[in-house]
């Protein structure tokens, strides 16, 4: 019974993910369409990393003692001044490490 | 042009190492998921057939919850789909890039097309080459098997773990998000995104709003296209 289960789930999550990109869908994305999910990416990365850095226990953390904040501020200017991936990871964990120190 | 098979190793060996932050990220999420599956008496091999078929990060812990409670089948099935929904429109946004690659390609790229690989999944020429099909390839496929490997531990060795989740493992996630979103702000369009993304995704996780994460996405996506239509018509 447990494996019929996953293998239902399997089949629910593996079609949200390949559903579109198969060409024969009947489905033709306009001009408007192509801009408006131009910004799904930051729109949803930024969702998806703004609760981890703010929210704690369902509650608003804007303490500087927050290491996530701390260290998330680092983060957004040295992803500005370097546009590099490895530097931004690299500065903002250092600091979120620093904070756990002290 | 010709490319030799060294080139594509490389390519997909860059993927998983871009990748490498956002595979650690998932450890503690991995164990936790792994070593609660044993609890609610799951066999090794269905808690391992979770990730190894699922692959669905809080999908999957969701599931054997409500299982483990004995929840109807329609309850798990639909708590999975609402979970899930946002990956259509990561299908919807790659459309154009991969639906024109081999049948080979599109099934394994789309079974591992999560938030991570989304996530890296931004740039210009992004599934446009072979060179960056095996990129994402190596950038997916690593963070499968990390999380396969995670889940595996916390099988084995999860009741003699401490709870990793404290660990804030997880801001190896927002550091590399910001690395990816931050140098991508160059019109007033994607920062009005940004920040009607950063504030709706704030308020719906304190209200704890189930569909927070795809609505608040939704929500930003409106406001960055209204602002392009308004910067384009002035």
């Amino acid at each position: 019974m447990n494996f019929f289960i996953i293998f239902l789930l399997a089949l629910i999550i593996f079609t949200s993910r390949y559903l579109f990109l198969e060409g024969r869908l009947p489905v033709r994305l306009g001009a408007n369409a192509r801009d408006f999910l131009r910004f799904s990416g930051p729109a949803v990365l930024t969702a998806i990393c703004m609760p981890i850095i703010l929210v704690k226990d369902s509650e608003l953390n804007l303490a500087l003692n927050n290491p996530y904040l701390g260290a998330a501020i680092v983060a957004i200017v040295a992803a500005w001044k370097t546009s590099n991936i490895y530097w931004t990871v690299g500065l903002g964990t250092v600091v979120f490490i620093l904070y756990g120190s002290f | 042009m010709q490319k030799n098979r060294r080139v594509y190793r490389f390519a997909a060996f860059k993927g998983a190492f871009d990748m490498l932050p956002l595979s650690l990220a998932v450890l503690p999420w991995g164990v936790l998921f792994g070593s609660l599956a044993v609890q609610r008496g799951f066999t090794w091999l269905e808690s391992q057939a979770f990730s190894a078929i699922v692959f669905g990060g809080a999908v999957q812990i969701v599931a054997i919850e409500l299982i483990a409670d004995n929840a109807s089948l329609f309850t798990i099935l639909f708590s999975a789909l609402v979970i899930t929904s946002r990956h259509f429109l990561y299908g919807l946004t790659l459309r154009e890039r991969i639906k024109g690659h081999s049948l080979r390609w599109r099934l394994s790229l789309g079974f591992l097309l999560t938030d991570e690989l989304f996530a890296l999944s931004g740039h210009r020429r992004a599934y446009k080459s072979r060179l960056r099909l095996y990129y994402a390839l190596g950038a997916g496929g690593s963070f499968y098997l990390a999380w396969n490997i995670w889940t595996f531990i916390g099988i084995v060795a999860g009741a003699s773990l401490p709870d990793l989740t404290e660990l804030g493992l997880d801001f190896a996630i927002a550091a590399t998000f910001i690395a990816l979103v931050v140098p991508s702000i160059k019109s007033l369009s994607v920062l009005v995104t940004v920040i009607v993304a950063g504030v709706a995704s704030v308020t719906f996780s304190i209200w704890q709003l189930e569909l927070g994460l795809i609505f608040s996405g939704l929500l930003a996506m409106l406001a960055g296209y209204s602002v392009n239509l308004w910067e384009r018509s002035r």
